[in-house]
């Protein structure tokens, strides 16, 4: 059953248009990664399933709950994390999470308890009875990801959740985000940070210029669209190895970075089979030192380059 | 219900952490004070020797307080009032709320209702050390109408909190907001004399309320009913207004 579903979500800003027709479907217990280059219309996207700006045109349904701008009903049961958390400053971080905690209606000893363990989730309570004015970017990330979360939210909207964290915190909040998945919440994320969306999410969806572009699973998207290259690294300067390769019917292209300390090859193959019997033939035959040997594993960024048809990167 | 409670009781925090409620009372209070005392002392402040100042009254004394609480007081309610609500949009307070089953009803009434305790802490505290001082230095200025003076002023007060807050709610910019605030005040004030306006403009409030302490009561209801009407009205605009914005 779908928990978020768009139907033509259209929103256009004086001329400027953000969203062009979207059409989003996402399953109950997925972690749904929403990608897309700057200016793209994530975060609108995610503002107009919270409730927190109107499309000009189109539908949405979260929860089975037709999205109406500030709607309670389907406020009470969604958690959402904006792209730049901002909070009242004169309040501690504690005071700010029991006032969103009465917000939801919790009771006095319910909230007490919720509070606790969601500051101690995101780490933050030594500095729970600190004034919210004082802290860093990333505590404010993580005190946005622990209010979001007060009322077991049945979907929860994260706005690029890891942009400020540190590698810490960016591994928290995955393991979070997993156990958040075991206990079927929805979650539906934006980023641009693609390794964290490789770790947790099970569907990818890449929005370009308010349309969707591609929607399929992380391993999909690799297989589609990851380059087919191999690294090859001498420890000698090694002129000759290129012209060796170009010889060759299986590959395509070769990248070659000259040092002192050595020569680095990215090779783009043709045939990927072909080219895992062949390669190691061809290095051994060429007589030079072997320090690296690896096929590079292909990653979602490349989907994304690719897709996106901007500049390829380093093969 | 319950998210206007929980609104209410955090803006009313607000109102007390932030200093709000402290600085209000504190600057009633001195102006309550300082009007008696002033009258009282203006024969040592200015030496008369060419002129002779006349006998001042508690009647004065009351009008002169009362007129700085229209203007002093108009003022100071603009500035707590200009940024409520368009500050939190542009900070993106407004929409981490307003993302919460929270709405925007609550939101705006409970930051009216919180600063209109806070003028009325205000007032309070300013009638009583205008009135105290005046009694002991000049004479009873007449509990009765004086309280009913000094509510009215607070009327005048809220209204102010509730024609800033509808800008507040339109503009993101809060000095637009309180500069049209203030021009509108202004003009109200400025035309309270003319036919019409002198029985229904809210600008035409003070001078009940000067009539009332005077003891000649209110002449024309109509500037009172109209007052109280147009409070609830703009904040239904200001709701209104609000609804439709970008958070
Ligand atoms: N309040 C607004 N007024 C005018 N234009 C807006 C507004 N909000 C967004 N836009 C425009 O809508 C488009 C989509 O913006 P959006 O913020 O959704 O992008 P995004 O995908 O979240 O980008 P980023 O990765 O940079 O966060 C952009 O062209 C942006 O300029
Ligand atoms: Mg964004």
């Amino acid at each position: 059953m779908p928990v978020i579903l768009c139907r033509n979500l259209t929103k256009v800003f004086g001329k400027t248009p953000a969203l062009d027709k979207l059409d989003l479907t996402v399953d109950e217990g997925t972690i749904y990664g929403f990608l897309g280059p700057n200016g793209a219309g994530k975060t609108t996207t995610l503002k107009i399933l919270t409730g927190l700006s109107q499309p000009t045109s189109g539908q949405a349904w979260v929860d089975g709950i037709e999205v109406q701008p500030n709607s309670r009903h389907l406020q009470s049961r969604i958690g959402y994390l904006p792209e730049e958390p901002s909070f009242y400053t004169w309040m501690s971080a504690r005071e700010y999470m029991k006032f969103v905690g009465r917000i939801f209606n919790l009771s006095p000893g319910e909230n007490d308890r919720r509070c606790d363990q969601l500051l101690e989730l995101v780490n933050l309570e030594e500095a729970a009875g600190r004034r919210i004015a004082g802290f860093s970017r990333g505590m404010r990330q993580r005190l946005g990801i622990a209010q979001a979360l007060i009322n077991r939210p049945k979907v929860l909207f994260l706005d690029e959740p890891s942009s400020a964290l540190d590698p810490f915190g960016r591994a928290e909040i995955l393991e979070t985000l997993n156990r958040l998945k075991a206990e079927a919440t929805t979650v539906f994320l934006s980023s641009h940070i693609l390794a964290d969306v490789e770790r947790v999410c099970d569907i990818v969806g890449i929005i370009d210029q308010g349309r969707l572009v591609i929607e399929a699973s992380v391993d999909e998207l690799r297989r589609r669209f990851a380059r087919s290259v191999f690294v090859v690294e001498f420890e000698e300067t090694a002129p000759a190895f290129a012209p060796l390769l170009d010889a060759l019917p299986w590959i395509e292209r070769v990248h070659t970075e000259m040092g002192t300390e050595g020569a680095r090859f990215s090779i783009r193959v043709k045939d990927m089979v072909t080219a895992k019997q062949e390669l190691p033939r061809v290095v051994a035959a060429s007589g030079f030192t072997l320090r690296r040997y690896e096929t590079e594993m292909p990653t979602l960024e490349d989907a994304f380059l690719q897709l996106l048809g901007r500049k390829d990167s380093n093969a | 219900m319950h998210s206007l409670r929980v609104m209410l009781h955090n803006e009313l925090r607000y109102q007390l952490r932030s200093y709000r409620l402290l600085i209000v009372a504190a600057v009633f209070f001195l102006f309550g004070l300082g009007t008696p005392l002033l009258f009282n002392y203006l024969d040592v402040l200015i030496p008369a020797e060419d002129f002779v100042l006349p006998e001042f009254t508690a009647t004065d004394v009351v009008e002169e307080y009362l007129s700085t609480v229209a203007q002093v007081g108009m003022l100071a309610t603009i500035l707590l009032a200009m940024g409520i609500v368009a500050s939190e949009r542009d900070r993106g307070t407004a929409a981490m709320t307003l993302s919460k089953p929270v709405g925007v009803g609550a939101f705006i009434l409970a930051k009216f209702l919180a600063l209109s305790a806070t003028l009325a802490a205000g007032a309070i505290v300013g009638a009583a050390g205008a009135y105290l001082y005046t009694f002991v230095l000049f004479d009873d200025p007449g509990a009765g109408n004086f309280a009913a003076a000094n509510m009215l002023a607070w009327v005048y007060l809220v209204f102010a909190t509730s024609l800033t807050i509808l800008f507040s709610s339109h503009f993101k910019n809060q000095l637009a907001a309180g500069g049209l605030a203030l021009v509108i005040l202004i003009v109200l004030a400025l035309t309270s004399g003319l036919v019409v306006m002198r029985e229904f403009s809210p600008g035409a409030l003070m001078t009940e309320a000067q009539s009332l302490a005077a003891g000649a009561g209110i002449q024309n209801w109509g500037v009172v009913a109209a007052t109280l009407t147009l409070i609830p009205l703009l904040l239904l605009a200001a709701w209104h207004v609000f609804r439709k914005k970008e958070l």
